[in-house]
């Protein structure tokens, strides 16, 4: 009787040290976000307010936040209907050399992005690419490893049987991708569309190097509030600026999935 | 490439079909508009960086085939890649241990945690640049932590920017762990039920059910996680640059430093060092590669 006990509580001291770990690093940004001042030894701010939320806004948060909305939208706008095609010719079985195209088309996930963007950048400027759509280009590319995993699992377990159908019945090979393999898989293109989405949300190093400072997205405006000291309120809601988009979406996409599975 | 395409099969009293263009044609077709912009970028970024390295393309002056890049680079590469292996092998065996526990309970038979699973995938798209600000307000001196524990700032240990990367290896370990929970815990959410209830009626108890089934259904998933959060920490920026100290510097560092020099004969360095770690990457990832084959062969 009293192991039972103590497993039962080890494993609840366990549980709740895991949630420990996976939440603590995000209380500072919550408390800070709001903290007009707080000094140490204090536990909470002495002062709630919104002194970070000004200063955000005066450094250009708001520019920086359509940027990158921009800039992650334009990424899984392409990403997505380029790792759908291949994910369907993939799934298909039918690709000559079909192992040697998979692993070219996941090789961005293994190369180091900093690597790629400074080998890039000096052929970019050599050919005077225009350095936002080197930007777009090259996260692009880091993206679509992400939306061809996921379309080819997709397309994997559709079931091309409705398709046929829809064509015996005279649907045009347009008419049946929009009107049945579109609805089928729209959870898998939203949750492909999502993760092309955060690689441009959430890129740094590819934007400074190939951007050459003139592309201010909003990790960019994050890094250069966290790298001088003093401006905590301010870091923290930069940093929650860039966690909510991601997480509402991510929402939206938990729920489109449901859907579709149902 | 060859090719293996059985002859079109033709069976007797039905029509002809119309005719189409070969399947596998039309396949390729579908994937080149994404292969394209693959082969073009990645192969044109590391033929540059190869020439660059090796002073076939100098920005200044006459090319010529040289590995005086490499070896005035050598110094600071040793040490940089001792330095980004450690952090990367740290983050990850933490990432890899504290993920499977978090997708063990999120995926147990009894009392499974729900509130685990959802803090895990809550935390997968929160940018690394954000993981390592938050970690740096928790655990600077005067951080957040320091207040809970009640230590002064004068005798707080040194976790950002100090001797043993600790606040680096946090930041990744936190960010992977979720990424490698949510991965393991689909792959046992999927499969182990049915394999676990069977082990158990046939009479296998708790710890033999987790050795001899869950852990064996896990371990392809944890190892592939594992594989990639350790090549994704090593060429990894944002963090070490934010929460590291000023030297030895990680790899990622020491290039973009070199790089974004003003003096332009550091320009090889960085493409060498750049050169360096995509080796690197891909050597590990073909080790990793090996060893999973070989663990899905055993059984």
């Amino acid at each position: 009787m009293s192991t039972v006990r103590i497993a039962l509580a080890a494993s609840r001291t366990g549980r709740g040290l895991l949630a420990l770990w996976l939440v603590l690093p995000v209380v500072p940004l919550l408390l800070w976000a709001f903290a007009d001042s707080w000094a140490f030894p204090a536990l909470l701010p002495q002062d709630w307010g919104t002194r970070g939320l000004t200063e955000a806004s005066a450094a250009g948060a708001g520019g920086a936040l359509a940027r990158s909305t921009l800039l992650g939208a334009a990424v899984a706008l392409l990403a997505t209907p380029l790792g759908a095609m291949a994910g369907r010719a993939l799934a298909s079985r039918q690709v000559p050399g079909s192992t040697a195209v998979l692993a070219v088309l996941l090789s961005p996930l293994v190369l180091p992005p900093f690597a790629v963007a400074l080998g890039l950048d000096v052929l970019l400027l050599r050919l005077r690419v225009p350095a936002t759509l080197g930007v777009v280009v090259l996260l692009v590319v880091a993206a679509l490893p992400y939306t061809t995993i996921t379309m080819r699992a997709a397309y994997a377990a559709h079931d091309r049987g409705f398709e046929d159908e829809a064509r015996v019945l005279g649907a045009t090979r347009w008419r049946t991708v929009r009107s049945v393999q579109l609805p089928l898989l729209a959870p898998a293109l939203a949750g492909a569309a999502f993760l092309a989405f955060l690689v441009g949300w959430s890129d740094y190093i590819v934007t400074v190097l190939v951007g050459g400072g003139r592309l201010t997205t909003l990790p960019l405006l994050l890094a250069s509030a966290a790298s001088a000291t003093g401006n905590d309120a301010q870091v923290a809601v930069l940093s929650l600026t860039s966690i909510l988009p991601p997480v509402a979406l991510l929402a939206v996409v938990g729920s489109l999935g449901r859907r579709g599975r149902r | 490439m060859t090719t293996r395409e059985a002859p079109p099969a033709t069976v007797p009293g039905t029509p002809a079909p119309a005719p189409r263009r070969r399947p596998g044609l039309r396949a390729f077709l579908l994937v080149l508009p994404a292969l394209v912009p693959v082969v073009a970028v990645v192969g044109a970024a590391l033929t540059s960086a190869l020439l660059l390295s090796l002073g076939l393309a100098p920005l200044v002056g006459e090319p010529g085939l040289s590995l005086d890049a490499y070896r005035s680079a050598a110094t600071d590469l040793g040490s940089s890649l001792r330095v980004s292996i450690a952090i990367a092998a740290a983050a990850t065996a933490i990432a890899a241990a504290v993920g499977l526990c978090l997708a063990l309970a999120a995926t147990a038979a009894i009392r499974r945690s729900r509130l685990l699973g959802t803090l895990a995938a809550l935390t997968v798209p929160i940018p690394h640049l954000v993981g390592a600000a938050a970690m740096g307000l928790l655990l600077a001196d005067a951080g957040v932590l320091s207040r809970l524990l009640g230590v002064d700032p004068g005798s707080w240990p040194p976790l950002v920017g100090g001797r043993w990367w600790i606040a680096v290896v946090a930041e990744y370990a936190w960010k992977e762990s979720a990424f490698v929970a949510l991965v393991v815990a689909g792959v046992l959410s999927s499969r182990a039920a049915s394999y676990t209830e069977t082990a158990a009626l046939l009479g296998a108890g708790r710890w033999a059910r987790l050795r001899h089934v869950t852990l064996p259904l896990a371990a392809p998933a944890l190892g592939a996680t594992a594989a990639i959060s350790f090549v994704y920490t090593l060429g990894s920026y944002e963090v070490a640059a934010l929460l590291g100290r000023a030297h030895p510097e990680p790899l990622a560092v020491l290039a973009f430093r070199l790089f974004t020099s003003i003096d332009l004969a550091a320009r090889p360095q960085a493409a060498a060092v750049a050169v360096t770690t995509a080796v690197l990457a891909l050597l590990v990832v073909l080790v990793a590669l090996r060893a999973l084959r070989n663990l899905a062969a055993e059984r």
